[in-house]
């Protein structure tokens, strides 16, 4: 029975965070708690010659310094994800070179932050300049710098994949279109910076973390790891996190937070400030694509061939996951049967790449849906109309991609014409029409995109040759305590996304109680939340295994509950029901014995149990969502498991006198499945959104040729305030996942993977009169403008 | 200086930010630290009514300042109406940004009580949110003035005092 889950019930969570009474990690507080702060290179890339911290360890307040060189002797490099063709030691501070600007050296723990960050000013290190490398196409050529000598390329993986008939079909096409596509380094860049807390036990050598990394279950793995401790004396909490979005983690810094406590023999707490988390954190990976559609005369697309090149920065611990998480959904939503995909995944003297909302996926969508706006300008044909011709229909579904990818269920023609219809398309296209001849520049965009949820680690096999780790799984708690109340924990701590209230109602409809009745644990304890290595918030996988584990961990309980009920009341489990609390007789209320009395029993008065029935009212679950499979022997291989979709419809206006595009309207039809809370699915589509609306007007961060950070204040990287987007609308269809418990399908990334390319095909049809292709992103008032004025010059 | 309507008298360094003071001298953690340069509006307070760059002063500037965090906008039980509107429009995820939020809104409605949805939004620029597209925020904050309103207005047609600025539930 479902009677709490699908309502849109307000958050659990909202009450503290309203009150100002949430817990983030800067608010913990600890018994002589020391701050750190860190020194980092201002070269790009460079030798580290030598480092002398004397004077800064002999300032007062100061308890620890630590440098590369001390963190090498004491410690083991971070192990990656992913490993690289030969060892490539990566610490948690620069070790003899440093390979981007931002990079930490060396880190101070002193009693407060002020006093810690004077004592930086102290050190000297001296630098041998090397030269940089910025552009990833540069960095492929023989000659370019190299960050690692010993790797002898900058190349961490290339690889061609080939899926069909790919030569046959380009050469029985009426035609090719080949287009050339980059996206820019962006983040989401929660509120909140990344953060740790670290204290070592001396008596029990013991280590806790406090932490707002998202992914505790592949962290305490490199903790031990690094520091050599067994994972058994380590413990991880995540306390509120001020957001995520994929850029929650750096183990180094949690690393560096242990060294410095175990020197200090005090916690040390580390906070990025912004400068350090815009420099230094992750960026969304920047790239290259060369894409050719083969097409026939009527615009069905008959085979895609992509050559991706993938900027890693100086990313070590996961590489070449920008490109596997795009292989499996090249072709969107499209039905193309025939795929070449060629993947570089190449290292840079920049920030380290990684996971950003949709991850991959917006440089997907955006390369394929402007290929789609181009095809249809090329052959007159209305963009909508393209799109309806091309979809992977209703009666295909489960549909496996070329790569290997299965598209588990949607109706995605039914998903545009429903945006469409929301968008009122005709009339907005007379208005455009009107608005032109008035000599308005209005322009509609139309993207639509598949959203994968759940990451199956057995992928990676296709780059390592070897299986490391692998599958999507997830695990849960619920325990109704001594006095019938609920008490539910998992091991993906949430980052906004209201899963206390999620799974409260998920367990509610599993033992008849209600969502008030039933505690969430805030966050994540290693030491109490049932956790796996693949635990964590990541890759949007709450729908896909987070659900299976809590309801896989509630029945449990709810099957005692009803042996214990039968046991009191003479009657079969099977006959059993949970209802307001109260374990009674199907067909005959007034039989029934009450939750309160039923855990009484459970714990207490354990002689009242069924004869053989252990004590206690507790389950643990992990779930394994059966869709990941290991990688198939043609190189097919589900990488991420359940697709939702979507259509963005959205009018810009640009004022050819500043640049500047306003988006007038915007239209999100979405699909994600059964909604567990539609509440708490429209805020996530909104804010998705809106951060793809920012990655394609105004947020870039840009190098310059000597690998120098350019917009490193948030003066400089924009982002979207309330006056730069507009009120988003949205709409749904609801087609349930066949695959995942409760037919739920991913929605975290939904809309920030096809609002970068809607915008962008909305600008370009702005500027139809001027012939401007949009290749690239932020599409900024200058960018505008130099596309005018050329445009103006060629006539 | 009174905080949140209480006399504090402290000596501090005078490289205190009023954000420090509050968060570590006195305990007040509703208060957040975004970006340190006066963008995110995260860290927002009231000082004198008027909101305030909490991480861009110094605590020694506000010396005999009236100063109100978000715990002193929330009721002892219970939200404040701007609070309730929050939550019952869904107007926050991951709560970092929402005490700014907050102030800022409390600010607008305190001088403007019906405030138009550009003037929301324009009132909230100075505050990033990156959890909710802020959509939902300018619902939350129509929502709070149609309410206030509402009793505001059952309150004058009992021929009660003046509509009294937006305080609480």
């Amino acid at each position: 029975m479902t009677r709490w889950v699908g309502a849109p019930l307000p958050r659990k969570e909202d009450a503290r965070l309203l009150g100002g009474r949430g817990l983030y990690v800067d608010d913990v507080a600890r018994p002589g708690l020391l701050h750190a702060a860190m020194l980092r290179s201002p070269h790009a890339h460079a030798r580290i010659v030598a480092i002398d911290a004397a004077a800064a360890a002999r300032r007062p307040g100061v308890h620890a310094v630590l440098t590369g060189a001390d963190a090498a002797a004491v410690s083991r490099p971070i192990r990656p994800l992913i490993p690289t063709p030969v060892p490539l030691p990566d610490w948690c501070l620069a070790v003899d070179r440093v390979r981007y600007a931002g990079e930490a050296v060396a880190a101070v723990a002193a009693v407060d932050r002020a006093t810690a960050e004077d004592a930086l000013e102290q050190i000297r290190v001296e630098y041998e300049p090397l030269p940089a490398v910025v552009d990833p196409e540069a960095a492929l050529r023989a000659d370019s710098p190299l960050l690692y000598p010993e790797l002898g390329t900058n190349v961490l993986w290339h690889d061609v994949f080939e899926y069909g008939d790919v030569a046959g079909a380009f050469a029985r096409a009426d035609g090719v279109l080949g287009e050339r596509f980059g996206i820019q380094r962006y983040a989401s860049t929660p509120l909140e910076t990344f953060g740790a807390i670290a204290e070592h036990d001396a008596g029990l050598d013991t280590y806790t973390f406090w932490t707002n990394d998202q992914r505790p279950g592949l962290t305490l793995a490199i903790l031990a790891d690094s520091l050599g401790v067994p994972q058994s004396r380590l413990r991880l909490v995540t306390p509120d996190v001020g957001g995520a979005f994929g850029n929650k983690r750096r183990p180094a810094y949690l690393l560096v937070c242990a060294l410095l406590a175990r020197r200090a023999a005090r916690p040390v707490k580390y906070l990025e400030d912004r400068l350090e988390n815009l420099a230094a954190l992750m960026h969304a990976c920047n790239g290259v694509m060369d894409l050719e559609l083969a097409y026939r005369a009527d615009g069905t697309v008959l085979a895609l061939r992509v050559r991706d090149v993938a900027d890693e920065g100086k990313n070590l611990v996961s590489p070449t996951q920008h490109n596997l998480i795009k292989l499996g959904n090249i072709v969107n939503g499209y039905g193309i049967a025939a795929v070449s995909y060629e993947a570089y995944s190449v290292l840079t003297t920049k920030c380290p790449s990684g996971a950003n909302r949709g991850i991959g996926k917006p440089f997907m969508c955006f390369a394929v849906e402007r290929a789609m706006a181009l095809l249809a300008r090329r052959l007159g044909l209305d963009p909508a109309e393209l799109r309806l011709r091309n979809y992977v229909g209703t009666g295909q579904m489960p549909y496996t991609t070329p790569p290997g990818a299965q598209y588990d269920s949607g109706d995605y023609a039914g998903t545009l014409r429903r945006a469409l219809d929301r968008f009122d398309y005709p009339a907005a296209r007379e208005a455009q029409a009107r608005a032109r001849r008035e000599g308005r520049l209005l322009g509609i965009g139309i993207a639509t995109s598949v959203e994968p949820a759940g990451t199956n680690l057995a992928s990676y096999e296709l780059v390592t040759g070897r299986r490391a780790a692998s599958g999507s799984a997830e695990a849960a708690m619920v325990r109704v305590e001594p006095d019938g109340r609920v008490r539910a924990s998992l091991g993906d701590p949430a980052s906004g996304q209201g899963y206390e209230t999620v799974v409260a109602q998920i367990v509610a409809d599993e033992l008849g109680v209600t969502p008030d009745d039933v505690h969430v644990e805030r966050g994540f304890d290693s030491a109490t939340t049932p956790w796996l290595y693949l635990s964590g918030n990541y890759s949007n996988k709450f729908s896909v295994t987070d659900v299976g584990a809590v309801l896989g961990a509630a029945r449990a309980v709810r099957d005692k509950i009803r042996r214990i009920a039968a046991h009191r009341l003479e009657a079969s489990a099977e006959d059993i029901e949970l209802v307001d609390a109260v374990a009674r007789v199907r067909g005959a209320p007034g039989r029934g014995v009450a939750m309160r009395e039923i855990a009484r029993t459970a714990y207490a008065d354990v002689l009242g149990l069924p004869p053989g029935e252990p004590p206690g009212l507790e389950a643990r679950h992990a779930y394994q969502n059966a869709l990941a499979q290991p990688v198939g022997a043609d190189r097919t291989v589900r990488s991420q498991l359940v697709f939702s979709n979507a259509a963005h419809c959205c009018l810009v206006e640009i004022d050819p006198r500043t640049g500047q595009v306003k988006i007038v309207r915007h239209v999100v039809v979405h699909d994600c499945g059964r909604e567990l809370n539609p509440r708490l699915v429209e805020g996530m589509v909104h804010g998705s959104t809106v951060h793809g609306m920012g990655a394609a007007l105004l947020e870039e961060f840009r190098y310059d040729a000597d690998g120098q950070l350019l917009s490193a204040t948030f003066m400089d990287y924009l982002k979207p305030t309330a006056l730069d987007v507009p009120d988003i609308e949205v709409d749904r269809l609801e087609h349930p996942s066949p695959f995942t418990p409760l037919g739920a399908k991913g929605v975290g990334e939904g809309g920030a993977i096809p609002a970068p390319a809607a915008v962008a095909n909305a600008v370009e049809d702005a500027l139809a009169a001027y012939d401007v292709t949009v290749r690239s992103l932020p599409i900024t008032p200058e960018q505008l403008w130099r596309w005018l004025v050329a445009s103006k010059e060629a006539r | 200086m009174s905080v949140n309507g209480r006399g504090v008298e402290r000596t501090v360094s005078p490289r205190r930010s009023l954000a420090d003071f509050l968060r570590e001298d006195l305990g007040l953690t509703g208060t957040h630290v975004g970006c340190e340069h006066g963008v995110c509006g995260a860290c927002t307070v009231l000082v004198d009514d008027q909101t305030a760059r909490s991480c861009l002063l110094f605590a020694a500037q506000l010396h005999d300042a009236r100063v109100v965090t978000v715990e002193g906008l929330t009721p002892p039980e219970g939200l404040s109406a701007l609070q309730a509107a929050f939550r019952d429009c869904h107007a926050l995820q991951c709560g970092f940004c929402t005490p700014g939020m907050l102030a800022a809104a409390h600010e607008l409605l305190a001088e403007n009580a019906d405030p138009t949805r550009d003037e929301i939004r324009d009132a909230i620029a100075g505050n990033l949110c990156m959890c909710t597209g802020y959509v939902n925020i300018v619902r939350a904050i129509e929502l709070a003035a149609r309410r206030l309103g509402a009793s505001a207005a059952a309150v004058g047609a009992q021929g009660g005092a003046a509509p009294a600025p937006p305080r609480r539930e």
